[in-house]
């Protein structure tokens, strides 16, 4: 059988679920993204570090088809993915836990998981038993207002939402701003879980400890470029990172 | 007690204006919900609804019953169109400085001013600015008597149709994947987008289900009255729009209980005074309102996304 010789030496290859290749936004006369290149390995976490304003969020608004991109490629899944509107990328299978959360504060959530799944309705049932096991404290709340829960709640009910969808990839925007140290632990263990369930990631923090702490792979912005990448080992080493994002 | 009968009645005929202007204020509020801009042609959908209804009336003179689809579906087309005209243009603009700006409000504020007066100079050109008669058969005032009360069948048909509309628009709400995408894009239109809803045609949908109603507001209307008019429709719309203010603006229950408040207070001042200062009633509840509670009787502060 020639024709498995052939598939077996490009599954051996290192998958990639995500390929962004120089991908620039502009905003009225500001380039927020200069051209950023990353990689995401299918079933791998990759961190992407930076200060204040570099362009995390734009970033992965780009990536999620909120902000249009002026220039570069995304190929998600071998598809190419670049200026697509954000309903047809969730749909592909690449989900968002915002900036902010983005939650709906007003209604119930129930609703709210039953939105995040609402691009995959055959096994929704099945998704949101799933979810309310991986989150059991979403589910002594699923009646209440999602704007009633605590921070720590809400997160969860973000990551929750985005994963109603089973994405193949997971992006998350800074998961543990505002979060008591306990809490972040719990969430970053989770990705752990979440990958080992079959989705990959891709993490934006600024809270570097803790996503090299479960990355394999990351990147380093600065102004709207990546300036620096490697393992996320050895950017942990990394005399330059411990000094920025370390703390000396 | 005959004083207490004929305020019985006022207080019906009030409760049936009020449904009108409900129909009317749903539409405001789902738009605003969806856009947070106020539409400013929603008094022209009402009219248009009225003409639409009475061109079908001496055209094809089908039962009554047959008006109303046809009347439904011109108001879905005429809120689709409005949206597409004055509306989507202004959703291009993605970044923060003109999705903040007052520039851009006051842009789709006016664009939907100017598509309700071009509308209403095409409606003058087409029909005249006069009132036109409706066909005595398809008239509804004949009046019933329930008890001592007697009320008139535009009444009862107003009261039913409100009844099946708002019964129909809560199920839609509650009760359907549309429903949940158009009460999701009201609350967090940016959260909307990262579940992966398509926000423009929630965004139309919401504009073709508020003109429905708007639309079937005014036929009824035209048919109680027995006159339509090019100018029929700006009256029911600065009530509606009051109604939607001191409901909270984003609260439909809110909206359709102020809506009804208005109907019967304008029932009954015009009893008690001239029916020259019945407007002068709605004003003043607006104002009561908008001092006493800035946020509308039934507002609790609405997120912003
Ligand atoms: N919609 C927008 N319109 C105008 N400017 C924008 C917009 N979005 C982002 N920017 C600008 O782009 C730059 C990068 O912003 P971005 O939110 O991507 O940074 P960030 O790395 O996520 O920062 P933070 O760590 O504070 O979340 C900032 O200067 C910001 O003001
Ligand atoms: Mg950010």
């Amino acid at each position: 059988m020639p024709l498995d010789a052939v598939t077996d030496t490009t599954t051996t290859a290192v998958r990639r679920i995500l390929e962004v290749r120089d991908l620039k936004v502009r905003m009225g006369s500001q380039e927020i993204l200069r051209g950023v290149s990353l990689d995401v390995r299918e079933g791998s976490i990759v961190a992407v570090l930076g200060a204040n304003g570099v362009g995390k969020t734009s970033l992965m608004r780009a990536l999620s088809g909120i902000y249009r991109t002026t220039g570069g490629t995304t190929v998600f899944a071998g598809q190419d993915l670049t200026n697509s509107p954000s309903h047809a990328v969730v749909k592909l299978g690449l989900a968002q836990a915002p900036e902010g959360r983005q939650i709906f504060g007003t209604m119930t959530v129930r609703e709210n998981l039953l939105l995040g799944g609402r691009v995959r309705s055959q096994d929704r049932a099945a998704r949101m038993e799933a979810m309310l096991e991986l989150f059991p404290r979403l589910r002594e709340r699923l009646s209440q207002k999602a704007g009633s829960l605590s921070g720590g709640e809400q997160q969860m009910l973000c990551i929750a939402r985005a994963l109603m969808s089973k994405p193949r990839l997971l992006l998350l925007d800074e998961p543990s701003l505002g979060l008591a140290p306990m809490v972040v632990k719990q969430i970053f263990d989770l990705l752990v879980q979440i990958r080992s369930e079959g989705t990959s990631i891709l993490l934006v923090e600024q809270n570097a400890r803790a996503a090299l702490r479960v990355a394999d792979h990351a990147y380093v912005m600065e102004a709207g470029r990546v300036t620096l990448s490697g393992n996320a080992a050895e950017l942990a080493a990394d005399p330059r990172v411990q000094a920025a994002y370390l703390g000396g | 007690m005959i004083f207490d009968i004929f305020l019985l009645q006022q207080v019906i005929n009030g409760l049936s204006i009020g449904f009108v202007y409900a129909l009317m204020a749903i539409g405001f509020t789902l738009i605003f919900g969806v856009l947070n801009v106020v539409n400013f042609a929603h008094g022209e959908v009402y009219t248009i609804g009225a003409f639409i209804g009475l061109m079908v009336i001496t055209a094809l003179a089908p039962p009554l019953v047959a008006v109303v689809p046809l009347v439904l579906a011109a108001g879905a087309l005429s809120g689709v169109g409005l949206e597409r005209l004055a509306f989507r243009p202004f959703r291009r603009f993605t970044d923060e400085a003109s999705q903040k700006s007052r520039a851009m409000r006051e842009a789709t504020l006016l664009s939907s001013l100017a598509v309700s007066i071009i509308a209403r100079e095409i409606m003058m050109h087409l029909f005249g600015g006069d009132m036109q008669g409706v066909p005595s058969d398809y008239l509804l005032q004949r009046p019933v008597a329930i008890g001592p009360i007697m009320v008139a069948t535009g009444s009862l048909v107003i009261f039913a149709t409100s009844a099946v509309m708002l019964g129909a628009l809560q199920f839609l709400l509650y009760r359907t994947q549309t429903g949940l995408g158009i009460r999701a894009v009201s609350n967090n239109q940016l959260g909307a987008r990262y579940v992966g809803i398509d926000t423009d045609r929630t965004i139309v949908t919401t504009f073709a289900v508020g003109s429905m109603l708007g639309a079937t507001a005014g036929i009824l209307v035209g048919l109680y009255d027995g006159a339509i008019s090019p100018h029929m429709g700006f009256a029911p719309g600065v009530k509606a729009f009051v109604a939607m203010v001191m409901g909270g603006l984003s609260s439909i229950p809110g909206a359709v209980a102020c809506a009804l408040l208005l109907g019967v207070s304008e029932s009954i001042a015009t009893e008690f005074l001239s029916s020259g200062w019945k407007d002068l009633i709605t004003y003043s509840l607006l104002v009561i309102t908008l001092v006493f509670f800035p946020q509308g009787i039934f507002g609790h502060g609405r997120e912003r996304a």
